[in-house]
């Protein structure tokens, strides 16, 4: 048992996560470090102008000023209020809706058309409307966040409940299961992978999603910071916004991969590139 | 000796828009407690339709089904059903999905898994608790399933096909497993098969069935010894009564092979 113990299939697995996680790690720090160079190159031999193209080390400079006064922390701390709170009202609203739909057919034929209505429409065009009716602060932000990124969830969530296997259902039946074991046991789980999937859609929309609203109309946010700038023709500080995007895209998708892993830890197999 | 299964008079149509198809006509079958029986037909004879009466997953459209003398309306403690794709739930490894009978019958869960462990070390499965089921093979799937339908504690288990979907040497391998695992747990198996050595093999009967409507043709008692080895598959008997089943199922083939023909062909004129 104890030989068993070192080859736990847990550990196996962990093992195999890391094994494919270091190598793409490698691969991102090598490809920055090129990308770097080359930006750097650029700015400083091919395109003098600093109005075009600024060089890295004038943003990094900019980026500690903006920090030095505090400027930049309350930026980035608003961006996040508004992305979190809108993300997050969107995972609840879209699950929960998306149960509910799944479970009476009479009502979701009557909110299917507009849900597809809905998602297919760029709702991000609807943001100045919002401000008007919200105000400038950040409840229009979190408003259209949420709207962008509800739709993904609901729809995965609403097709992971009702595409589960046939087979699995009637295994459960064949053992006895009630409807609510049945929901429990197979559709729930079965359902995750979908919900996850959607989370990763929902994800990209609602960044997007801020920047754009604050584009609009704002007092503070790194979309506000990125408007302002590129009007006083400060190249630095636009490029310090969205290399914090950038960074809070990829840090949220790879937060979502681990929640996968965490929580979908059968799927490791498929779901490796 | 009270028979374990009986269906009588068993019938059942499917509606398809307007048209009604009769796929089991009369089927009258007695099960004894212990008993091995096979059931082996032309493609579309439905044999895995009568399977699913007799789990009660689907209702008849006439006569019965009793398990010890009380009529089967639903899918019940007293039978457990192998289904042919494993069906195995990929979420959960195979300690949980061994265990899942016990715990949605609603016992605790730590004497579920101990029912698990019991019939996942029957099937020879120890060891592969903590794996999840993509992680193995169709074999060992197929056993990780048969350790779950034993664990329901039923009686009667009702296997359709559960080993078409192996290679011919894991299926060998599979068929001596269940004939050991048979011996030992005294179940009562009802198994469809288009495979007549393994019907032969494995059974003390073997039911065969007609083309559509499904009625039953012919029973054949298997008269072998047992224990029995793989190696019984080469001895004259063996290959006489595969012989048997064989010419009395193959002009259910033809007939089955000429109406897939003259309906492509129809499709097609």
């Amino acid at each position: 048992m104890a030989t068993g113990n070192d080859n736990s299939p847990s550990r196996q697995r962990l093992h195999s996560f890391w094994l494919t996680f270091w190598p793409s790690v490698l691969r991102w720090c090598v490809s920055f470090a090129i990308a770097i160079a080359l930006w750097e190159l650029c700015a400083r031999v091919f395109v003098a102008n600093n109005l075009f193209l600024t060089p890295l080390s004038a943003i990094a400079v900019r980026a500690m000023e903006l920090a030095s006064t505090g400027e930049l922390q309350d930026h980035v701390y608003v961006s996040f209020v508004e992305f979190a709170s809108g993300f997050i009202l969107s995972i609840v609203v879209g699950i929960l809706l998306g149960v509910v739909l799944a479970e009476f057919p009479l009502i979701r034929g009557l909110v299917d058309p507009w849900v597809s209505m809905l998602y297919a429409t760029p709702i991000i065009a609807l943001g100045p409307l919002f401000i008007l009716w919200l105000g400038i602060g950040i409840v229009s932000k979190i408003a259209i966040v949420f709207l962008v990124a509800v739709f993904p969830i609901l729809i995965n969530t609403v097709s992971g409940l009702t595409t589960t296997d046939r087979t699995l259902i009637e295994v459960a039946q064949s053992f006895g299961a009630s409807a609510k074991q049945i929901y429990t046991k197979v559709r729930m789980p079965a359902a995750i992978p979908f919900i996850i999937a959607g989370l990763r859609l929902s994800v990209a929309r609602a960044l997007v999603g801020v920047v754009v609203a604050e584009l609009f109309g704002a007092r503070a946010g790194l979309g506000f910071l990125i408007l302002n700038s590129a009007q006083s023709f400060d190249t630095a500080g636009v490029f310090v916004g969205v290399i914090i995007l950038a960074i809070a895209g990829v840090v949220s998708v790879e937060l979502l991969k681990w929640i996968e892993f965490k929580l979908a830890p059968w799927r490791n197999q498929e779901s490796e590139e | 000796m009270e028979p374990k299964l009986t269906t009588r008079n068993l019938c059942k149509f499917f509606r398809k828009g307007d048209l009604s198809v009769e796929v089991l006509r009369d089927i009258n079958v007695d099960i004894y407690p212990g008993e091995f029986v096979s059931i082996v037909g032309a493609s579309g004879c439905g044999k895995t339709t009568f399977l699913r009466l007799v789990d009660g997953l689907i209702a008849p459209s006439n006569g019965t089904v009793s398990i010890d003398g009380e009529i089967v309306d639903k899918p019940g403690k007293k039978i457990s059903f192998v289904f042919q794709q494993d069906g195995l739930f990929p979420w959960r490894t195979v300690i949980s999905n061994a265990a899942i009978g016990p715990e949605i019958a609603g016992q605790p869960a730590s004497h579920a898994r101990n029912i698990g462990h019991e019939f996942l070390r029957l099937v020879g499965l120890s060891g592969f608790d903590h794996h999840y089921p993509h992680e193995l093979s169709g074999g060992m799937r197929q056993r990780v399933n048969i350790a779950r339908a034993l664990s329901a504690g039923a009686d009667v288990m009702l296997m359709d096909e559960p080993f078409a979907a192996l290679d011919a040497q894991t299926r060998e391998i599979m068929q001596s497993e269940l004939l050991r695992i048979w011996q030992e747990t005294k179940k009562t198996v009802l198994l469809v098969t288009h495979q007549i050595d393994e019907a032969v093999y494995l059974s003390d009967r073997v039911l065969i069935f007609t083309v559509r409507p499904g009625r039953l043709k012919q029973e054949v008692c298997i008269d072998l010894p047992r224990p029995r080895e793989l190696s019984i598959k080469r001895t004259p008997d063996f290959v006489h009564y595969t012989d048997i089943i064989w010419r009395a199922i193959e002009e259910e083939v033809r007939e089955s092979i000429g109406r897939e023909a003259r309906s492509v062909a129809s499709l097609h004129s």
